[in-house]
This record gives structure tokens, C-alpha cells and sequence, in this order.
């Protein structure tokens, strides 16, 4: 009979960022002492998973590695990554209901071009797991939906061009917190218009908040979008007690957040409030997700954790109301976004690699096809710590390209190295599923 | 001389070792009424012609425990839990529990306090229980509240046993500690009983000799432990077997040994001159203990199973309806195979070669029949030792090193015992292209086993630097950590020592230790290291006192 969850388990116990990181050995060190103590790896309703190392192959189909991607990873980033996909296969293949990629390291910052570690993240699990899913079981749509106290910079950016991804993050308030971004107007490029959704919210959000738009937003959007899959980006530090971020969310509001969700696969993301949060948030999503009573899991400091003010709760109640607006009217601002944009999208950004003091100045088009979604540029310029500049130029032809978009990007990243402005040439061919380095 | 005595389902049987050798073994039937009836027989036929006086060593390995298991006359039992927050307990127990207040968090610190008056409430509900089982939430990291929760219990239970979670095992798992300590008080008094008589019977006959009694991974007890942790001598049988083999035997190389019996392959995995044990600790009538065994897995074919088509298919087993057709059976079975293809001497040829024409039918010669049954029942064998070497490669590892440095479990040994290997263990050796060895004395293997296998015992020390102190969760004890500069190889001595302690305590001598685990971790709070987590877990090194080399006596095979 099949299972209520899978559940791959990997505190990576001998991996670290750096001895007195966040993400150090001791992260879920009280997350392996709670589950095991609980007996919850014995329940008939639980299978465990070992997990399995993902490829380069793997890792390749999402990121474009700068000089390439091998060197900027440790074995650690692959069994993560791995663990992910080893959750998605559990699910597909019907052994079990649903299930939790319980991994570390993180992966919700890594941005498709990577250059180093930024927001403790590498390489991104959720995404990879995401184009292992299509390539492999054939689905299109996809809701990633990420509970992570900071914005999922990283995912947004992979998915930003993908009208088959609906991408949701609430997050403290940008202007509050680590990375600084995930605002309302961020909403994806025009042909992927009102599929990424972002909700900021005010430091000292509770669980009232929480599921109010999760009531109010989430769930609605993710009925419309009609997802095949859903995944949850379950970073846990939103909780009352987390050092790195400013909300009062408790297990109790994370559990029943899973329960209602009903995510396909939940992979970890952040959480650095190893002793008092971990835990119990993750022994009330594990119960949750396997369809059993989570009542009793409560933090024994709980009195700790702030009520939500007044304020806040009509400032979350106006952003919901002000996003059901944009929703509902998304197929017409969409239409606009495309006409604004004429031949090509663009953007310029910066982007910083906090963990490995990166500089990344970018520039991005995406070509405004009528017939598909266009061919991708990046031209990425990076200032490394001691390195000096390290540039790349990359053509992303993305799936069910139209054949002219494909010959144009294929086309416009020859001539880039023929100019020879950059020291890196790619060529990431999502329909043909390989990376190439020219 | 070593006495070693197995209770089987069938059988009991009695060995006497002596010198490396068996100088005696007797074979009795099972006496399910009243084993210690057959026991005092084993024993009595075998030490004919000797003096009881030079047995230096009794050890049993005795179904009491799984009986009073299965056949469900257990005591009534008052079970009582400190959860804390956390998963809902209460339904997945053998009984319903008295829930009380306190918590105990995972570093051990006590959160929440306990109080006396709910455990006054919880016995007036629980009066007429004939023993108690206290179980708490992270007990194995702080046994405070458990023993105060036992103190506050005890001035009401007056006499009756009281069994606590965290004196059972000292490792994580409080679903499984409950479940180990509510059997262990069930079965409590059963076992006093039981081990009075064994031991009145044994002075009776001038046995003075200190009694051991067979735990589930093979190691052996003393009485006087066995009589606290009775639960531990549940399931030995099998671990009987594998302790068996260990002396007569002992594989140098990765192996697999197969116990065939009439209905049954036990199979167990070897590496480095030791049998693998189990990840997780057993299942007692569905519900998942912390009681360690080993790694087997058990196959429904044997001997006397029963062979048939059905759908066109050939059938082997997991039935069996009664002995060979060479034994006066009435149907077909894998023994009369064994004995139509001349691979053993026994029985009545012509009527094995009867069973293989009901089988073959006119086409095929007696032995072809019998090969094919052979080859079908080696096949099922083969298969169930692919996957437990599967299951095996499949539990979970938690460093990043262990999950890349993994190399497949090849085995290059087959040994065979109990009845029936000599007609299956060399065609499965031989599918798995690897050799086999079918030692002697495989008839009497499990009395064997019991009669060398070592003692043991463990002890699980978890120091925090951070707090201060250290637990020892078996021998009750929270203690402040010694001295500031505390590392890995001071717990390790640490608990080394409280090891030898305990083991001295209980009367055995300790050959060798050998750590089971250990755990590391610093603790970093604001960017700043404050100490450190160390947890060791050692044992007295499972073994056989003595290798097997010859025997005396008729009827060895």
C-alpha cells in the first residue's frame, strides 16, 4: 500500500559552509534528536529515503556554472540535490503520497548563472528537482510555493521567463531583510506575466497573517493555475525564534500551513533557529504532510513568541486585497507588459554573492516571440574577490522554442564569441537538454 | 566445560563443550507446558558420564519470553509517559498510557516539571497492575524525571516492578523505549519464575556454575541482568544459530549463512568475522522496540516443504503438510527432492522417487525432477539474500562521506547449517557463483551457539559541554563533566570505564570493548563556539569464548 510520505532525511552531519556558519554540522542536529526521539521514522504512515547523489547532468539542465560548475560544489550540494530528486521519484513512481526532501545544504538564492554561494545557496534543489520532473515524467505546469523568511530570489530568477511555473514567496519585507528584493512588482517577464508572485510582508507577521494569505492569495492562485505539481520551499525562518529574521510564526502555523498546502514534495530551505524552532516545525510539517494529528507540537517557549499587531494585520489584509486586483486582471496587464516590451525584454541588475563577496553586474533580454517564449540572454560581468572581473555570455533556448528563436539565440552567442568581449560562452539548449561551453 | 541448552519450536537441545570440542549433545522434544521439564532433560542426557561439578558455565537460549509473547499471558501492566510536545502517543501504544506533565527537551535540560499528584491519580487508575513501565520523552538524555516519576510510584506500588524506559537502552527513540519497557514489566514476572526454577533445577543437579541467558543479537546475559531486562531474551533462536556458525565456522570473508531447517531459511549476513546486526531494534507483536537484533531475514523454505504447481507454475513452500514422502509423508516435498538426486542418504528412496513423478509426471528422469525443485528453491533463497543485502544498502546514512564511500556488500562465502543445507546451500552457492561450506555439527548449531557466545552489555555516555554534564542513560547517571578541557577521547574513556563497571557489577569479564557509535558536534551560538556535544556508545565485543574444532560422540553429522 502506498505511503502517506517519503521522507529523505540528510543532515549532511559532517558539512559546513564554515565552522561557525548557520549551515554547519550542528544545524539539524536537534531536527535528527526530535524525529528520532518521536519514533516518527517507525510510523507505518512514514517510509524513509536514503538519498541519491544527483549528475552534473542533473545540475547542468537548470545552472550555467561560470567558469563551470564543478569547482564551485562540494559532494554535499549533489546529495541535497539528489535528495531532492530522490523525493520526486518516491512520489512519481507512486510509493508513497507525498513526501519531504529534509536536506542540507539550501538552494533557494542559487540563480541560474552562478558565480559562488550566495544566501548560503550554491546550486538550486527545488529547481533542479523541478527539470528533472519534466524532463523525466513529462509535466509542464509546476507551483513552487516558498515559506522561506527571505525572498526566493534564486527560484524566481530560474522561472521568471517560464509561463509554466507559478512561482509564490512570502517573505519579510525586502526593505527588512536579506536579499533585498521579492516585491509585489515583481510579477515575471511579459510572456510569463503574474506567474511569479511575491508577498512581502511586515516584520512580525504571526500565523494569523500567514494564513490569511494563504486563504486569501495562495490558495485561490494555485486553483486557477491548476498545477500538476506542487512543490513547498519550506525554509522555517519564519518562526518567533529565528536569529536571522524578525517574525513570529510558530510550528502550530507552519504545520497547519503544510496540511492546507498540500504540497506534492516539500523540500527545506532556511532556518538557523536550530534548537528552539527546528524541531517542532519540522516534526509538525512531517505529521502534517503524513496526514496525522500535529496538535501536540508545541515549542515549550511558546509564551516567547510576540502576537500580531493590529497594524499589521490591516496592512496584510490591504496587500491581499490589492493582489486579488492585479490577479484577476493579470491576462490584460499581461497583454500590456507585451506591447511595453516591444522586440526584446531587458534588465539590468546587480547581484551579490554574499557568501563568496561577488559582484555580479547583469544584463538580461529575453526576445518577445508571438510563437514561444522567446531565446534568454545573459551577460554576466563579476567582480571576484581577488580574481578580478570574470565575465560569461549565455543563450538559453528554452523549451518548445520556435525554430527561429533557436537558431537566433544559437546565432547570437557565436557572434558574441566571434566580438570576444567575454572570457565564458554558453549555450544552455533546454529542449535538447545539454549545456554546452563554447 | 561450557552447557549450552537451545528451547526450540520442535526440539530442545542440550551440548557439552569441552577443549574446542563438543563432548556431548542431547536432542529432546519441547515440552510447551512446562519448559524447564525439557530442559532438565537436555541437561540430564547430556552430562551422563560427566561431573556436573566441572560445568564452569550454563547458558540458555529459551523461548519463555517469546511464548509469554505470543501466547499473550503477559501481566497487566500500568504505563505511564512524560511526552512532552510532540507527536500524540497515546493510541500507538500496547496500552492505553497515563499521560503526565514534565518535559525533558533534547539536550536533556528539564523544561517542565512533573507532578506528584497526577501520579497519585494515574495509580488509583492503575491499582490493580501487576507491574508498572515509566517511560519519558529524552529520558536516554536526562533520566531525572523517570526516576523521580519511579520514586513517587514506588511508595503506592509497593513491591511490584517498576521498568523504566531509559534503563532498557540508552539511544533515541521514546516510541521504542515505551514499547521495550511496557514488555519488560509484562514479562517481568513470568521470567522471575522461570529463572527460580532454572536455577533450583541446575542446584539440584550440583550445577553451581553462574547462568547466562541469550539476548536477540547473540550476546549473552547473566541471570541475575536478565532478571531486569528480561525482554532482551525474547526472539534468540535465530541469533543462536548465527553464534553457532561463528564457532564453528567462522567466515573470514564477506558471507552469507543460511540456518535450513524443516520450513524455514534463517539468513544472515557476515563481514569481518561478525554477523551484521540490525539497524532498528525488533517488533514485538507489531509494535517497534529498542531491543537489538540481528540482521536475518527469514524465507518460507525448508525441508519439509511442500512442493506443487499451480497456474503452471512450480510451488515451493511457504506450506508445509507434514514429513517427507520418504518419511511416510503424504506429499511431495524439497527433502524428498534432496533424496531422489542422491545429495543425502535417508528415508525410503523409492517413495522420494514416487514424489518426483507426481511432480515431473513421464517426461522427465526422478532426477531432473528433483534438480529443478532444487534449482527453484535456490532461486527463492538467492533472492531473499538479494534483498536483504538491498534493505541493507538502502538504510539511510546521515554524513556525506558515508553516502559517497559506500561499496556494494559482495559476498564470497556460503555456509550452510541446520537439516536441510546439505541439499540447497551448494546450488545456492552456485548461483551466485561463490563457494560453500556445510560445517559439521549444523543438527545441534543453536545449543552450540548459546553454549560460547560472549556476554555483553553497553553503555551510552552523552556529554555537553555547553550544560556541564554528561549522562550515562543505563546505569542512571547525570553527573557534571570532570574538567573544562573535555574531548572526544575523554568520553570515550569515560565511558570505557562505566562499562567496565557496569559489566563488573554483573559478574562478566571483559575480553575486549569496541565502540558501536560516536557523534561529535561543536556548539555555536552568535557566531561563537560554547562547547560540545560528544555521544559514545560502547560495548563488551560480541563473540564466542571458544572456536569448534572437533566432537565426540555418535550420531554428529
Amino acid at each position: 500500500m502506498k505511503k502517506q510520505l517519503g521522507l529523505v532525511f540528510f543532515p549532511a552531519f559532517d558539512w559546513a559552509i564554515s565552522p561557525t556558519h548557520p549551515e554547519r554540522q550542528e544545524r539539524l542536529l536537534y531536527t535528527r534528536d526530535q524525529i528520532v526521539e518521536e519514533g516518527l521514522l517507525d510510523l507505518p504512515q512514514i517510509q524513509e529515503y536514503k538519498p541519491r547523489l544527483a549528475e552534473y547532468a542533473d545540475v547542468n539542465r537548470v545552472h550555467i556554472g561560470v567558469p563551470a560548475i564543478s569547482p564551485l560544489i562540494t559532494e554535499a550540494h549533489l546529495v541535497s540535490a539528489g535528495g531532492a530528486i530522490t523525493a520526486v521519484e518516491a512520489v512519481m513512481k507512486q510509493e508513497v503520497k507525498r513526501a519531504f526532501a529534509l536536506v542540507r545544504p539550501p538552494g533557494h538564492h542559487a540563480m541560474r548563472m552562478v558565480h559562488g554561494t550566495r544566501g548560503f545557496c550554491t546550486i538550486n534543489i527545488e529547481a533542479i528537482m523541478v527539470e528533472y520532473l519534466r524532463k523525466n515524467y513529462g509535466i509542464r505546469r509546476v507551483a513552487i510555493v516558498d515559506t522561506d523568511v527571505h525572498h526566493g530570489d534564486g527560484t524566481q530568477d530560474i522561472f521568471y521567463h517560464d509561463p509554466d511555473t507559478l512561482f509564490i514567496s512570502f517573505h519579510q519585507d525586502g526593505r527588512t531583510l536579506y536579499p533585498g528584493t521579492g516585491f509585489m512588482e515583481e510579477m515575471g517577464s511579459p510572456n510569463a506575466f503574474c506567474t511569479t508572485l511575491n508577498i512581502p510582508l511586515p516584520p512580525g507577521t504571526g500565523d494569523e497573517g500567514l494564513h490569511a494569505v494563504l486563504d486569501g492569495l495562495i490558495l485561490p492562485a494555485l486553483a486557477d493555475f491548476k498545477p500538476e505539481v506542487i512543490i513547498n520551499s519550506a525554509g522555517q525562518d519564519n518562526h518567533y525564534s529565528d536569529p536571522l529574521a524578525n517574525m513570529a510564526i510558530t510550528a502550530q502555523g507552519y504545520a497547519k500551513l503544510a496540511e492546507q498546502l498540500k504540497a506534492d514534495i516539500a523540500v527545506l530551505e532556511g532556518g538557523y533557529s536550530i534548537e528552539q524552532a527546528l524541531p517542532y516545525v519540522n516534526v509538525g510539517i512531517v505529521l502534517a504532510m503524513a496526514g496525522l494529528s500535529y496538535a501536540e507540537v508545541v515549542e515549550p517557549d511558546i509564551q516567547r513568541c510576540p502576537g500580531q499587531s493590529a497594524a499589521t494585520t490591516a496592512y496584510i489584509q490591504e496587500m491581499i486585497q490589492k493582489w486579488q486586483g492585479i490577479w484577476r486582471a493579470r491576462h490584460d496587464l499581461s497583454r500590456q507588459a507585451k506591447l511595453a516590451a516591444g522586440d526584446f525584454w531587458h534588465r539590468n541588475r546587480s547581484i551579490y554573492y554574499d557568501d563568496s563577496g561577488i559582484y555580479d553586474d547583469q544584463r538580461e533580454r529575453v526576445r518577445m516571440c508571438p510563437h514561444c517564449v522567446g531565446y534568454h540572454i545573459i551577460e554576466s560581468q563579476a567582480e571576484h574577490p581577488g580574481q578580478g572581473l570574470v565575465s560569461a555570455f549565455a543563450a538559453i533556448l528554452p523549451r518548445f522554442a520556435c525554430p527561429q528563436c533557436r537558431k537566433d539565440g544559437q546565432d547570437a552567442v557565436h557572434a558574441a564569441k566571434r566580438q570576444g568581449r567575454y572570457q565564458h560562452y554558453f549555450l544552455q539548449d533546454k529542449e535538447q537538454d545539454f549545456l554546452e561551453k563554447l | 566445560m561450557l552447557l549450552g541448552i537451545d528451547v526450540g519450536g520442535t526440539f530442545t537441545d542440550a551440548v557439552v563443550v569441552d577443549d574446542n570440542q563438543v563432548i556431548r549433545h542431547a536432542k529432546t522434544p519441547t515440552t510447551h507446558g512446562s519448559l524447564l521439564a525439557c530442559i532438565t532433560q537436555a541437561v540430564d542426557q547430556s552430562l551422563i558420564g560427566l561431573k556436573s561439578s566441572e560445568i564452569t558455565r550454563v547458558a540458555l537460549s529459551t523461548t519463555i519470553v517469546t511464548n509469554a509473547i505470543v501466547e499473550g499471558q503477559l501481566a497487566k501492566v500500568g504505563l505511564l509517559v512524560i511526552p512532552g510536545p510532540g507527536m500524540k502517543i497515546e493510541n500507538l501504544l500496547p496500552v492505553p498510557p497515563a499521560i503526565l506533565s514534565g518535559y525533558t527537551d533534547h539536550r536533556g535540560r528539564k523544561v517542565a516539571g512533573i507532578a506528584e499528584h497526577e501520579i497519585r491519580a494515574a495509580f488509583d487508575c492503575l491499582k490493580d497492575c501487576d507491574a508498572f513501565a515509566i517511560s519519558g520523552k529524552f529520558a536516554n538524555r536526562n533520566p531525572g524525571q523517570e526516576l523521580e516519576a519511579a520514586a513517587s510510584l514506588r511508595q503506592q506500588a509497593g513491591h511490584r516492578h517498576i521498568s523504566l524506559g531509559s534503563q532498557i537502552t540508552g539511544s533515541l527513540n521514546f516510541w521504542r523505549r515505551t514499547n521495550s519497557a511496557y514488555y519488560n514489566a509484562a514479562v517481568w514476572s513470568c521470567f522471575q519464575e522461570f529463572a527460580n526454577a532454572v536455577e533450583a533445577a541446575l542446584r539440584q543437579r550440583c550445577i553451581h556454575a553462574p547462568v547466562y541467558i541469550l539476548k536477540a543479537d547473540g550476546g549473552t546475559m547473566p541471570l541475575s541482568v536478565a532478571r531486569t531486562i528480561p525482554v532482551e531474551a525474547i526472539f534468540t533462536g535465530p541469533a543462536a544459530s548465527v553464534f553457532g556458525v561463528m564457532t564453528l565456522a567462522c567466515p573470514a570473508v564477506p558471507s552469507v549463512s543460511l540456518d535450513i531447517g524443516g520450513t524455514t531459511t534463517d539468513i544472515a549476513l557476515w563481514q569481518q568475522g561478525l554477523p551484521l546486526f540490525a539497524g532498528q531494534g525488533i517488533a514485538i507483536a507489531g509494535y517497534p522496540t529498542s531491543i537489538r537484533s540481528l540482521r536475518l531475514r527469514s524465507v518460507g523454505i525448508g525441508g519439509d516443504s511442500l512442493v506443487r504447481w499451480e497456474n503452471n507454475h512450480l510451488k515451493i513452500g511457504p506450506q508445509r503438510l507434514g514429513p517427507a514422502m520418504a518419511l511416510g509423508g503424504e506429499y511431495p516435498t524439497v527433502s524428498d527432492a534432496f533424496i531422489a538426486a542422491g545429495l543425502v542418504n535417508f528415508g525410503d528412496r523409492k517413495r522420494a522417487e514416487q514424489a518426483m513423478a507426481q511432480i515431473g509426471g513421464a517426461s522427465l528422469s526422478f532426477a531432473e525432477t528433483a534438480n529443478f525443485i532444487i534449482d527453484q528453491a535456490a532461486t527463492q533463497i538467492v533472492q531473499a539474500i538479494n534483498a536483504l543485502i538491498s534493505e541493507w544498502t538502502a538504510e539511510p546514512v546521515y554524513c556525506v562521506a558515508d553516502l559517497v564511500n559506500t561499496s556494494a556488500f559482495k559476498p564470497e562465502l556460503v555456509i550452510g547449517v541446520g537439516g536441510a543445507a546439505r541439499g540447497l546451500v551448494p546450488a545456492v552457492a552456485q548461483k551466485m557463483g561463490i563457494a560453500c561450506r556445510l560445517p559439521a555439527g549444523g543438527a545441534v548449531v543453536n545449543a552450540i551457539g548459546a553454549a560460547v557466545a560472549r556476554p555483553t552489555m553497553e553503555v551510552t555516555v552523552r556529554a555537553d559541554t555547553a550544560i556541564g554534564e554528561y549522562t550515562v542513560a543505563e546505569c542512571g547517571v547525570k553527573a557534571a563533566v570532570p574538567r573544562l578541557r573535555f574531548e572526544m577521547p575523554d568520553v570515550q574513556q569515560l565511558g570505557k570505564q562505566y562499562l567496565l563497571e557496569r559489566a563488573a557489577q554483573a559478574g562478566i569479564a571483559v575480553e575486549a570493548t569496541e565502540l558501536l557509535q560516536q557523534e561529535e558536534f561543536h556548539l555555536v551560538r552568535g557566531f561563537r563556539t560554547i562547547g560540545k556535544i560528544m555521544t559514545c556508545q560502547l560495548q563488551v565485543k560480541p563473540g564466542v569464548l571458544t572456536t569448534i574444532s572437533g566432537f565426540s560422540g555418535e550420531g554428529w553429522q
